[in-house]
């Protein structure tokens, strides 16, 4: 076993020979495949393929650490939850040891920008897998779920074939695969419980966290794919071996979807403290940027101009990684056509469920489409975000309003000319 | 320990009894969905509960502390 030290770099913009070999997985919306690049720790096998074989001679056995260790060890590395929300992962798996605990992996990504556990799904399945074995042994519980993207049927036929091997190689966990529905908000925590119980996979109101009372009202540790790669990872190479990667205030890595919607899509590890300058081309570090996904947060040049991939870092600027969607502006589009564009898609995708979001996300489309293509007032567009945070049973209002609301803080000027009918589109100097 | 009304949304179906009976916690919003405004005080809590039940779909609850996790 040989430690990985650098990051394998990637061409980007197509120029260059790459390194690692491009390995395509799914197509994105505009029918483009994400180039995956090696990585330091959770995508450091991906070139000798995504079988069993090869990751147990790479990585040896599955660890098995005590839940107490476990919780230490997240503790120890502040291993936050990589689905977007950014909890606690100590926390979470402290509330989940108790008995009957079950375990849920979440790689449903109803993000159609995001694609990093598509990635580790298709080509690090063992990784991810790993973990869940190693919190499954923890928690004192052989019940593991998985979610997979109904809308990527490789992946799921990617995920049968190596817990066929894991079966074969003696591993007694019961694994049940669920089929996440092709829509934004099926995997939220609350609508993939009622994925597993076999309802439609639509968010509810949850009264208790999930780790207190989640499937069949059972301790339940329900995390995003990625969570499970890190936590897995962690109880082998221990919290030093973690911290060979990162800051030492938020040590290893993470993995960002790169323009996961757009034509050059990719997939990164990186290191936490990566400057943002490393990972962008110039010209895209001189238009906006959209960080965090649709659910996400604009900022300007001037704020990424020194920004590192670092969670403090991020908080400064007002936004947060989310689950590590990195969306840059592309060359001569203006940030506010492009907000109307998701609003429109994310009012599409409410589950129309929860009356402030079933009325009030398309009259906030609605509103945007006014002020930015017909010259309206602004008012209404402030109003409105104001009027839906909070008020449903999934954050699918807050998210879309804090998308918006971001637009109006960071692109005033373009606000105040789009409602007086025009449009500067994306002049360079716009956004300086 | 302070007592908000928590509202379970999938379930509202904008009655709006509860705006009726609790004016002081609770306006509609132009569709008839209701807005918390603030906590409920102490001498409002027999009738805060009595809204939870006035409510056709139940979709009230009187929570000791905001509801989401």
């Amino acid at each position: 076993m040989t430690a990985v030290t650098t990051v394998i770099p990637i061409a980007t913009q197509g120029s260059g020979p790459t390194t690692a070999a491009p390995r395509p997985i799914v197509r994105n919306d505009v029918g483009l495949d994400p180039v995956v690049a090696q990585g330091p720790a959770l995508l450091a096998g991906i070139a000798q393929g995504p079988g069993l074989q090869a990751h147990r001679h790479r990585v040896g056995p599955v660890p098995r650490p005590s839940a107490d260790k476990l919780v230490k060890l997240a503790r120890e590395v502040d291993l936050r939850g990589r689905g977007g929300a950014g909890f606690p992962a100590a926390i979470k798996l402290a509330s989940a040891h108790r008995r009957k605990a079950v375990v849920v992996v979440n790689a449903s990504e109803g993000e159609p920008a995001s694609r990093k556990d598509a990635a580790l799904m298709a080509l690090a399945p063992h990784v991810v897998l790993d973990g869940a074995a190693v919190v499954a042994h923890a928690l004192g519980t052989r019940e593991v779920h998985i979610v997979v993207p109904s809308e990527v049927p490789s992946i799921r036929v990617g995920v049968e074939k190596a817990l066929h091997a894991r079966a074969a190689d003696g591993e007694r966990l019961k694994w049940e695969l669920h089929d996440a529905a092709p829509r934004f908000v099926a995997g939220e925590a609350s609508a993939v419980l009622e994925l597993l119980a076999g309802r439609e996979n639509l968010p509810v109101t949850t009264w208790a966290p999930q780790a207190i009372s989640g499937h069949r009202r059972r301790p339940t540790l329900l995390s995003n794919a990625e969570t499970f790669a890190h936590l897995g990872h962690l109880a082998r190479v221990g919290s030093d071996g973690y911290a060979a990667f990162g800051t030492a205030a938020e040590p290893g890595t993470t993995l960002l979807t790169l323009r996961g919607d757009g034509w050059d899509p990719v997939v990164r590890e990186v290191a936490y403290g990566t400057p943002l300058a490393d990972i962008l081309t110039a010209s895209e570090m001189g238009q906006p940027l959209l960080l965090g996904g649709y659910h996400g947060t604009w900022l300007k040049p001037a704020q990424m101009k020194a920004l590192n991939v670092s969670r403090a870092d991020i908080a400064e600027t007002g936004a947060t990684l989310g689950a590590g969607v990195v969306l840059p502006l592309s060359q001569g589009w203006c940030p506010l056509v492009r907000t109307t564009a998701l609003v429109d898609y994310l009012a599409g995708q409410s589950a129309r469920r929860c009356g402030p979001c079933r009325n009030g996300l398309p009259a906030m489309a609605g509103a945007l489409r006014d002020l930015v293509h017909r010259g309206g007032p602004v008012a209404p567009v402030g109003e409105l975000c104001g009027l839906v945070a909070g008020r449903g049973a999934c954050a699918h209002p807050d998210g879309t309003a804090r998308l918006v609301t971001s637009m109006l803080t960071r692109f005033p000027e373009e606000v105040d000319l789009h409602s007086l009918g025009e449009c500067r589109g994306g002049r360079d100097e716009v956004f300086a | 320990m302070s007592h908000t009304l928590a509202v379970d949304w999938p379930a509202c179906k904008a009655h709006g009894i509860c705006a009726e009976i609790l004016p002081e916690v609770v306006s509609l919003d132009q569709w008839g969905f209701p807005i918390v405004h603030e906590p409920v005080t102490r001498d409002l809590l027999d009738l805060a509960r009595s809204t939870v039940k006035a409510c056709p779909t139940l979709a009230l609850r009187l929570t000791q502390r905001p509801k989401r996790h």
